[in-house]
């Protein structure tokens, strides 16, 4: 079989679909959020912070090939540190979103420096450890954390005094930062910096023997999965107005796993595309009610077993379907 | 201030705790040795034996001798089942270490979840086994119950030697830790090893949470504490030697005992993932490996 030579300019807007398709998509997304009613607002707004969430994690799992089971620990941070300093100190939300990042990066940089050099079950129990430590603290340190009740009467996030009172205009924000979240990711990956984490994801031997820092390129591609982490706590913390401990216990781990393995571990999108059809999913699953914590595990098992891949894993016969296309307008 | 009386009730109480989390780590090493897979949901097989005791106990009323024998060969067949739905097919995939992992984390909070559904996710309890104590050594008290975990302990530990070096089914499994290749090439099974470890691991951690529930409750959410303490546990020996594990659980439990005297039982499992990540980062093949290498040389 021999593919069509593609010389036209025409063609070109096909190669680039993958880059400006999903774009359009969100934004349509985002216009059936604005025009429906509040639940689906809702549901949408919670995609948007998943997806920032489980983008930062696919840095560090997806492009580099490692694990962390406790990235958690930092959505827990930001919520928390977002949580106190506005609604306990009354401080401007973005600037106390700002300081809970940094507050994060630092403890990343720290905690990371000696975990990551741990590898296999070891780095897996040691990142899923971090991740039960942060809860603990959250449900001990009820002076600062108020334990199982929770922090709540926490103000939407705003500028200047303004700030964004409707759901409605909370979800632009936020499918702002879905969208700049994955612009990043995916300028990230094209560069240099992407290709030494494609390395490493590659083997470790080989990406030092070109001349890679290894542990050096892991670690701040930790630090930057803990930066979105923190980032999509605040935002959590901001759109709901209420956290507690478990909001950020184990199952968050789980939740973000299966959106990241449903839209394609290592891809650019998979993980926002995961995140909004886990979403979408307790919609679908509403009758099982009790059961839907079951059913998401069932799920996450079966794309374990049987896609590993993901939805990412069906792009090939997509490609080639549109590529056809192609082919029999061109005859 | 903590006088020495009290110093020395935690440690007895220590011990005991350590002896369960020993329990558990042997459960890791189990399954490590014959697959090189670490199982995270562990600890939920604690949790099972507890739970499934209690039920057997109290909604059908049979006596706690026949609960406790009957509760092991379920939670084996939980095991099992995890085996055979989850892990096998991902290893027959060849699927990432990774991939596998998380799925048994996934198993344990999909199990944790079918529990609150149908046993409740109210705590529980059921007496200790021999009414009556505790026993007086002057000012310390040791429960009766302690006495059952230590006899059970070494029981469970006799019976492990017993299997793993007289039986063909055990040494196959030790040929298997070996070199599995090898192993394979000999006419041993592999994957059927795979199923035995599971069945064996899981009915080690519901002896565990069989022991441990009187001494104090069991409840759907006890089975990760349990099985991050009994993975201490495992590294402290080394990730392989159940005597190795054994040895590292009473450690543990002895060490958080003295922290709950010395500074309060809130932070109990703040100070338990705080000892695992000082235990792998500074001694990342295990305390008593270093030992064993010693007496090799």
């Amino acid at each position: 079989m021999t593919s069509p030579a593609i010389t036209s300019t025409r063609a070109s807007w096909r190669d680039h679909a993958g880059s400006w398709l999903p774009v359009l998509a969100t934004l349509a997304l985002l216009g059936v959020g604005l025009s429906s009613s509040g639940y689906i607002v809702t549901v949408l707004g919670f995609a948007a912070i998943y997806g920032v969430f489980s983008t930062g994690l696919n840095f560090f799992m997806g492009y580099t090939g490692q694990a962390s089971f406790g990235q958690n620990a930092f959505a827990a941070l930001g919520g928390y540190g977002s949580a106190i300093l506005t609604a306990g100190h009354g401080m401007e939300p973005v600037l106390a979103l700002l300081i809970a990042t940094t507050v994060s990066v630092a403890i990343a940089f720290a905690v990371g420096y000696p975990t990551l050099r741990l590898r296999g079950h070891y780095l897996a129990m040691a990142t899923f450890a971090l991740g039960l430590i942060t809860y603990e603290i959250t449900i001990e340190w009820t002076s600062l954390t108020q334990g199982y009740m929770g922090y709540s009467g926490i103000p939407p996030i705003g500028l200047f005094g303004y700030e964004l009172v409707t759901e409605k205009q909370m979800l632009v924000v936020l499918v702002a930062f879905a969208l700049l979240g994955v612009w990043i990711s995916n300028r990230l990956r094209r560069s240099r910096f992407g290709r030494a984490l494609a390395a490493i994801a590659g083997s470790e031997p080989a990406a030092a023997a070109l001349g890679v820092n290894v542990a050096g390129y892991k670690l701040v591609a930790f630090v930057i999965a803990a930066a979105y982490g923190s980032v999509a706590g605040s935002l959590f913390a901001h759109f709901v107005g209420f956290i507690s401990p478990e909001v950020f216990g184990t199952s968050m781990v789980v939740l973000s796993f299966t959106m990241l393995y449903l839209g394609g571990i290592g891809t650019t999108w998979g993980p926002l595309v995961g995140a909004v059809i886990v979403s979408l999913l307790p919609e679908a699953l509403r009758g099982l009610k009790e059961l839907q914590d079951v059913a998401y595990c069932v799920i996450l098992v079966a794309i374990l077993i049987f896609a590993p891949r993901g939805l990412a894993g069906f792009a090939p016969a997509i490609k080639q379907f549109f590529n056809r296309g192609a082919a029999a307008k061109a005859e | 201030m903590a006088d020495i009386t009290q110093l020395l009730q935690s440690l007895i109480t220590g011990v005991g705790v350590g002896l369960i989390y020993g329990l558990v780590g042997i459960g890791f090493c189990v399954i490590y040795n014959a697959s090189g897979i670490v199982n995270f949901a562990q600890g939920v097989f604690v949790m099972l034996g507890g739970m499934i005791c209690h039920a057997l106990l109290t909604r059908l009323g049979l006596p706690l001798v026949l609960a406790a024998v009957l509760a092991v060969p379920i939670v084996a067949g939980i095991g099992m089942l995890i085996e055979t739905l989850v892990v096998r097919p991902m290893w027959n995939r060849g699927a990432t270490m990774f991939a596998i992992i998380l799925a048994t984390l996934a198993t344990q909070i999909m199990i944790e979840r079918i529990t609150i559904l149908t046993l409740g996710d109210q705590p529980r309890s059921f007496p200790e086994f021999t009414p009556g104590g505790p026993l007086k050594l002057g000012d310390i008290a040791v429960g009766y119950q302690l006495f059952w975990i230590l006899g059970c302990g070494a029981l469970m530990v006799g019976l492990l030697w017993l299997f793993f070096t007289r039986t063909r089914t055990g040494r196959a499994l030790r040929a298997c830790s070996q070199n599995r290749e090898a192993a394979a090439l000999l006419g041993i099974p592999v994957g059927r090893m795979l199923l035995v470890s599971f069945a064996l691991s899981a009915a080690l951690g519901a002896v565990a949470g069989i022991l441990v529930t009187p001494t104090q409750v069991t409840a759907f959410n006890i089975g990760t504490p349990f099985g991050v303490n009994g993975f201490i546990a495992a590294i402290i020996g080394g990730f392989g030697s159940a005597a190795g594990a054994l040895a590292g659980g009473v450690l543990l439990g002895v060490l958080q005992a003295a922290a709950i005297v010395l500074f309060g039982a809130g932070f109990k499992n703040v100070a338990a993932l705080s000892t695992l990540l000082v235990v792998l980062l500074l001694f990342p093949s295990g305390i008593f490996a270093g030992f064993k290498g010693f007496k090799r040389a």
